[in-house]
């Protein structure tokens, strides 16, 4: 489970793709802890390319969400499929991370 | 009408055994022309309840989990009985609180309420020693 990551407009944007599961979301963490410097101030999380996520990968969201709360960085994640979607509203977190429906709004709202 | 089908699946409480039973969902989906939204919830819902009997069912050592899905015109129902300690996820999973802030938000324990949040019924009994858990969801065709 990789995370690939570019930056624009001072925003760092990491993708992962695939499935996001109990069996991988501990690689999942460490491969988004090791791409997020704490100099960060903008973070976007990219979903495109994510076709399943369980609360094993909530939980890495969630835990990342804090953890740049923590620095004082903006997070947003974007480009959900409808059924992640679902999920993350079942959850609460839409409630208290910004989602957005395109890579570039989520660059967009986080760079004001 | 549509004529019922059913799946049964037993496996072994290692994570490892997760990816073969998200590839039989898929393929049971595909022949019961599923939506891939559905597909993506009963995968959702056994990664949750199996995983936490993998985690926290037993004290060591691998024991059997018997999962079997009927689908008829109505609904689907999934079960799962397993041989680990009690549990019963509707009373003994703490409940967690969707709407704190983000600094107050606890990490985990999620994914139970995901499992009653998705299915339509949900039902627990312990009998012959053995946890078995039922949940229905109704699927409009």
């Amino acid at each position: 489970m990789g995370v690939t990551t570019e930056r624009q407009d001072n925003t760092l944007i990491a993708k992962t793709d695939g499935r996001i599961d109990g069996a991988n979301a501990r690689e999942f963490q460490d491969a988004l802890d090791a791409a997020i410097d704490s100099s960060e101030r903008a973070v976007v999380l990219d979903l495109e390319e994510v076709s399943y996520i369980s609360s094993a990968g909530l939980r890495v969201i969630l835990l990342t969400a804090k953890s740049l709360q923590k620095q004082d960085a903006k997070f947003a994640v974007c480009s959900l499929s409808e059924s992640i979607r679902e999920i993350f509203e079942i959850s609460g977190f839409d409630q208290i991370i910004a989602v957005h429906d395109s890579r570039q709004e989520a660059i967009d709202v986080l760079k004001n | 009408m549509t004529v019922a089908s059913e799946l049964h699946l037993k496996i072994e409480t290692k994570q490892e055994e997760l990816d073969r039973v998200s590839a039989q969902i898929e393929d049971f989906g595909m022949d019961s022309d599923w939506p891939l939204d559905l597909v993506f919830k009963v995968n959702l819902v056994l990664e949750e309840i199996v995983i936490n009997v993998i985690n926290y069912g037993h004290d060591g050592g691998l024991h059997a989990v018997d999962i079997s899905l009927v689908t008829d015109d109505d609904a689907l129902t999934i079960e799962i009985v397993d041989d680990g300690r009690p549990f019963d996820p509707l009373h003994d999973a703490p409940q967690p609180d969707v709407d704190a802030e983000l600094e107050d938000r606890e990490i985990g324990g999620l994914g139970i309420h995901i499992v009653r949040k998705l299915m339509d019924d949900v039902r627990y009994c312990r009998e012959n020693g053995k946890n078995r858990l039922t949940m229905v969801k109704s699927v409009s065709k």
